[in-house]
């Protein structure tokens, strides 16, 4: 099981268009993807789920990876957020 | 299904001010005291009567609780003198008190609302019995203080009785929570499933404030389900009666096929009848998802189908062996 803590950098914050592709790349993998915030746990495979962090900017998630392929995928997943969802 | 430690939620605390913004319509809170802190934090469920605090007792003073004036209370304030009572107030307001509630009506004497004031407590006044108020407050603190968390499935309400699906990513969850729809049954909430318990034994299950019945539908994307098959398909909130568990068919897994033992699964304490359900081409999940719902509504009105055909077995095999009968016999001439 692998953690990472992320950070909303974008000014956007987590809108439609990123939860869409956050979603599409976790489902590419076999592993489970969840996400924290706040106490609210969701399944990073879930469109809906991602959309309903309503994740703001400057706002800390925690991504929890866990399966046979979670090292790539959170590579993949990280990259996405530290990139500003390409927003910047 | 694993219920994850990190996803239960328990509020540590609520402000006096949004205790006042929730109940002043419900209950007919009323603000007495001028300027009153609204930050200060209400950080325990329960209530307490100061009677014993007034009356000098302040050993084991609960003066973090919501403090409620009766009657009783009130009664005796007046019958102190005025120095008398100027003394009891300084020494009950000396404690860091979130707030007052005064029921039935009552008027806090003046010094009581200038003591107050000094300290920046709120004092409430409501017509209700402090009988009726304690209970109608409690039961809001309590629910305020529950634990919460969520979950990655779909609630349904099947001809009443709540079903909970979970199951892996793109197992078809969400199918099958519109197949009922479509049959007539409510939607609670799809993919983000907040539960929080209620008393001992209940957990209520809702959807969150942003996704409220919006659905995805792989190849199509987000629906509104509310709008599309009208209000009569969706409910708010309902009590998590059953967890179905929709799995790809592992040969290796143990499926019921008796139904006399009952699994259950255990969250935040509750036992919630559980029911691991094999995912099969041909198979209807909609259907079978309406027979568990009757099932359990037999079950609770007391007949159970397994129980009884033990039984039915059970006698037959005590009175001995026979070939299988025909259920009736009076088809014997009937060539049709």
């Amino acid at each position: 099981m692998i953690e990472k803590k992320v950070k909303i950098i974008n000014n956007a914050g987590l809108h439609t268009r990123p939860a869409a592709t956050i979603v599409k790349i976790a489902a590419k993998y076999k592993s489970d993807f969840y996400i924290y915030k706040d106490g609210l746990k969701i399944n990073g495979k879930s469109i809906i789920g991602v959309m309903t962090l309503a994740a703001e900017k400057g706002s800390e998630l925690t991504l929890v990876f866990d399966g046979e392929d979670e090292k790539e995928a959170a590579e993949e997943i990280v990259k996405y957020f530290e990139e500003g969802f390409g927003e910047l | 299904m694993k219920i994850d430690k990190k996803s239960i939620v328990k509020k540590k605390s609520i402000t006096v001010g949004f205790l006042y913004e929730q109940l002043k319509e419900r209950f007919n809170l009323r603000l007495l005291s001028k300027n009153p802190d609204f930050d200060k934090k209400i950080t325990e469920q329960n209530l307490h009567r100061p009677g014993l605090a007034l009356a000098g007792f302040v050993d084991l003073f609960s003066y973090k609780r919501v403090q409620v004036c009766g009657n009783t209370e009130m009664r005796y304030l007046k019958s102190l003198t005025k120095k008398q009572r100027e003394d009891t107030l300084k020494t009950i307001f000396d404690f860091d008190i979130p707030c007052f509630i005064i029921t039935n009506n009552n008027k806090p004497s003046k010094e009581f609302l200038e003591v107050a004031q000094k300290k920046h407590v709120a004092v409430f006044g409501t017509k209700y019995s402090t009988t009726k108020l304690a209970y109608l407050v409690s039961d809001f603190l309590d629910d305020q203080f529950a634990p919460r968390f969520s979950v990655h499935g779909s609630f349904i309400d099947v001809y009443g009785v709540g079903i909970l699906f979970v199951g892996k990513s793109g197992i078809g969850k969400s199918e099958v929570a519109l197949d009922l729809l479509e049959r007539g049954h409510r939607l609670v909430a799809d993919d983000v499933v907040l539960f929080t318990k209620k008393g001992e034994g209940i957990l209520i299950g809702s959807g969150t404030q942003l996704v409220k019945h919006f659905m995805e539908i792989r190849g199509i994307g987000l629906i509104n389900v509310k709008e599309m098959f009208g209000v009569r398909a969706i409910r708010y909130q309902k009590r998590l009666e059953v967890v179905v568990e929709l799995e790809i068919w592992d040969k290796k897994s143990n499926y019921t096929r008796t139904g006399l033992e009952n699994e259950t699964i255990n969250i935040l304490d509750v036992e919630i009848p559980y029911i691991k359900l094999p995912i099969l081409p041909g198979k209807n999940i909609t259907v079978i998802s309406e027979v568990i719902a009757l099932n359990y509504l037999l079950k609770h009105y007391g007949y159970d189908a397994a129980v009884e055909f033990q039984k039915r077995l059970q006698s037959k095999l005590q009175k001995g062996s026979s070939p299988p009968n025909r259920v009736v016999d009076y088809f014997e001439h009937d060539f049709e």
